[in-house]
């Protein structure tokens, strides 16, 4: 019994190191097709409109809720010590370093990750990625890499939308909630946020959370059951996949960048 | 003929049928699908693919189509051996098929026009006007007109296979495959579907290959048919295959007509 | 994929949006700008640097005129900071580099004191009069110890 556990464990495992394998080598067509032209501009616009444009609105919402939150949570801790003034600071850097490009990363992977890992799978079941193949057309090129790309070039753009929505909510609750001076919540801010310590981590990180996200949804999508029901299971695995490995790549270029 | 591609290469010889299988067979995991098949289809005709559910119809014709490879075989289209070639290396012979798929497998963000139009952008340097006038000539051979603005969803389940079809014909390939043509039609579109293949067969002097479960319209348009079985197949005129005298036949092909 | 003329103005009004975000961040909050001309390169020997770090701003009467180029160690085991300044400045050669830190707990940077001389510094002079930081420890054990007496 035991031993047919630790079995099944070890086929898990290397069942994930498999997927790893081949999801590299899935990103490295990728990159092979952005070097070949084509440009398929008009495709990218597209994504990025489908990707970048269509989350707006979750990401202003959240970014919104998230500051005000941050800054009635900030006011109440840091009055305790009569740190108040530092608020600025406080939701600043929570955000820049940390909040807003993983949050955004979770938030484009439930949106447009998903979005996207459906789109191609339901290509996948309908033979349309086969249609392409028998016009001599790389799916790869045609499809995926314009929505691969998209997400990367989205994610820095909408992190940093995110950042300043949150920021504005921080300074709504602090300063027209909670009678904090506007100047010093800025000022707080801008001189404990340093454009090349945490300004640059941040996009740097929401850029590489772009290419995860951009490259797990399209692989899910293309390797999908050719069925509903594996469409269904893809988008999910999106999801998650794209939600942890998010998580663990901030941890990994928190602790080598210092961001 | 497309006019940047040089397609001498792969022309059958005289007498070679347009494509043959050899041997082939194909598992997916442990669950054999094609078992030694070996057939032709001879150029020029229209050629029936029967056979069962899950006897490998569907299957056939996406190794001819060099979409899935077997696992061992030989598989010749059009003069060309196409087994353990790479995708890129399938382009050239690619030219010469044209396929509709079960489902049309359009792309369904692209307007009816831009759908047909693809092939003719991304293959050839021809001129917006070329392309245009191109596309249209197709939409009126398969017998449509005014649809250029609309999308795949939006269209009746006939429309949608003629689509395909002016699609599969755009770049004037020699071969045509087609995919289960009639399922999903109600009996007058089977029947206008089935003229149109024959109609475009002759006049474009295309090899057609098609999998159908239709018995009337195979025996119709069938010129060559190709019966698929678990252990073997048989080939030959609806004619020949009734003289047989099996009882499979009778079971694909209803009985004799007196 | 057909072009779209309100999709396109869409995707750009968003890209556009989004960099101007990015530049806020960035320019307003992050401090990032544009360094003057810089070029007035000066070095000087430090005892002590304390937190002192490479791209640390260099200042007059408060106001940034540079920053710091590389911090390193001279033969004489001191350290030595290099740093470039605006090369329309004319510092005498009795100016004093010192290091000061922002407010109680903040970054360190380098505050010059122009002198009185009238021979002005170039590019590759050192700074002769220069203040090591405040070693907070030393400090705090000083007045434990009664070092620092009185009130």
């Amino acid at each position: 019994m035991m031993r047919e556990r630790v079995t099944h464990l070890g086929a898990v495992a290397a069942n994930r190191i498999e997927a790893v394998g081949s999801m590299t080598r899935f990103g490295g067509l990728i990159l092979a097709a952005v070097a070949r032209p084509p440009m398929r501009l008009n495709s990218l616009v597209r994504e990025i409109y489908d990707t970048g444009v269509l989350s707006l609105a979750i990401i202003l919402t959240s970014g919104l809720a998230v500051g005000m939150v941050l800054g009635l949570q900030g006011y109440n801790t840091l009055v305790r010590f009569g740190a108040e003034s530092s608020l600025g600071a406080v939701v600043g850097l929570t955000l820049i370093r940390e909040l807003g490009p993983v949050l955004t990363g979770l938030l484009v992977t439930g949106r447009a990750g998903s979005a996207a890992t459906a789109e191609i799978g339901a290509m996948v079941a309908t033979e349309q990625m086969d249609g392409l193949r028998l016009m001599s057309i790389d799916p790869i090129h045609f499809v995926i890499m314009p929505k691969a790309i998209a997400l990367m070039i989205v994610m820095p753009l909408l992190s940093a939308l995110f950042i300043v929505l949150s920021i504005a909510g921080g300074y709504l609750v602090g300063v027209q909630l909670l009678g904090l001076d506007g100047g010093a919540y800025l000022s707080s801010l801008e001189n404990n946020v340093s454009f090349a310590d945490d300004i640059v981590g941040s996009l740097l990180k929401s850029w590489i959370f772009g290419a995860l996200v951009g490259l797990i949804a399209t692989y899910r999508g293309y390797m999908a059951a050719r069925n509903a029901a594996g469409v269904s299971r893809a988008t999910t695995s999106t999801v998650v996949t794209a939600s942890v490995c998010i998580l663990l790549f901030d941890y990994v270029i928190t602790a080598l960048w210092g961001v | 003929m497309t006019g940047s591609v040089d397609s001498s290469s792969t022309t059958p010889a005289a007498g070679e049928a347009s494509v043959a299988l050899n041997d082939v067979c194909l598992s997916f995991g442990d669950r054999p699908v094609l078992n030694r098949v070996t057939c032709s289809f001879p150029t020029g005709a229209v050629s029936v693919l029967m056979g069962g559910s899950g006897t490998g119809k569907s299957t056939t014709l996406r190794v001819i189509a060099g979409l899935v490879a077997p696992n061992s075989g030989s598989v010749r289209v059009a003069g060309r051996e196409i087994v353990g070639l790479r995708e890129f290396e399938l382009a050239t012979t690619r030219e010469q098929l044209g396929m509709l798929f079960q489902n049309g497998a359009l792309l369904d963000s692209m307007t009816v026009f831009d759908n047909i139009a693809l092939p003719l952008r991304e293959r050839t340097d021809y001129s917006e006007e070329k392309i245009r006038s191109e596309v249209h000539q197709r939409i009126e051979a398969v017998g449509l007109a005014d649809v250029d603005d609309l999308l795949p969803g939006e269209l009746s389940g006939g429309m949608l296979k003629r689509v395909a079809l002016a699609r599969a014909i755009v770049l004037d390939p020699a071969i045509l495959l087609c995919d289960e043509p009639f399922s999903g039609l109600d009996p007058p579109n089977v029947l206008r579907i089935e003229a149109l293949l024959v109609r475009l067969s002759k006049q474009l002097g295309l090899t057609v290959i098609i999998t159908s479960h239709h018995v009337e319209s195979s025996r119709r348009m069938g010129e060559h048919v190709t019966l698929l079985f678990p252990e073997e197949s048989l080939s030959g005129t609806t004619a020949e295959l009734d003289a047989l005298g099996d009882p499979r036949v009778a079971e694909f092909l209803g009985a004799a007509p007196v | 994929m057909q072009a779209n003329s309100t999709r396109d103005f869409v995707v750009g009004l968003f890209v556009v949006t989004g960099l101007a975000a990015v530049s806020y961040l960035s320019i307003q909050v992050g401090g990032l700008s544009y360094t003057g001309p810089g070029g007035l390169v000066l070095t000087g020997s430090f005892d002590e640097i304390g937190g002192l770090s490479v791209r640390a701003p260099v200042t007059i009467a408060g106001v940034k005129v540079g920053r710091v180029d590389s911090i390193g160690l001279d033969d004489d085991l001191r350290a030595t900071v290099a740093i470039d300044v605006d090369a329309a400045l004319e510092l005498p050669i009795d100016t004093a580099a010192g290091i000061r830190t922002a407010g109680l707990l903040g970054d360190q940077f380098i505050a010059l004191e122009p002198g009185a001389e009238d021979e002005l510094l170039v590019t590759g002079d050192e700074l002769e009069f220069t203040e090591s930081a405040l070693n907070l420890d030393k400090l705090i054990g000083a007045v434990v110890h009664g070092g620092i007496g009185g009130d």
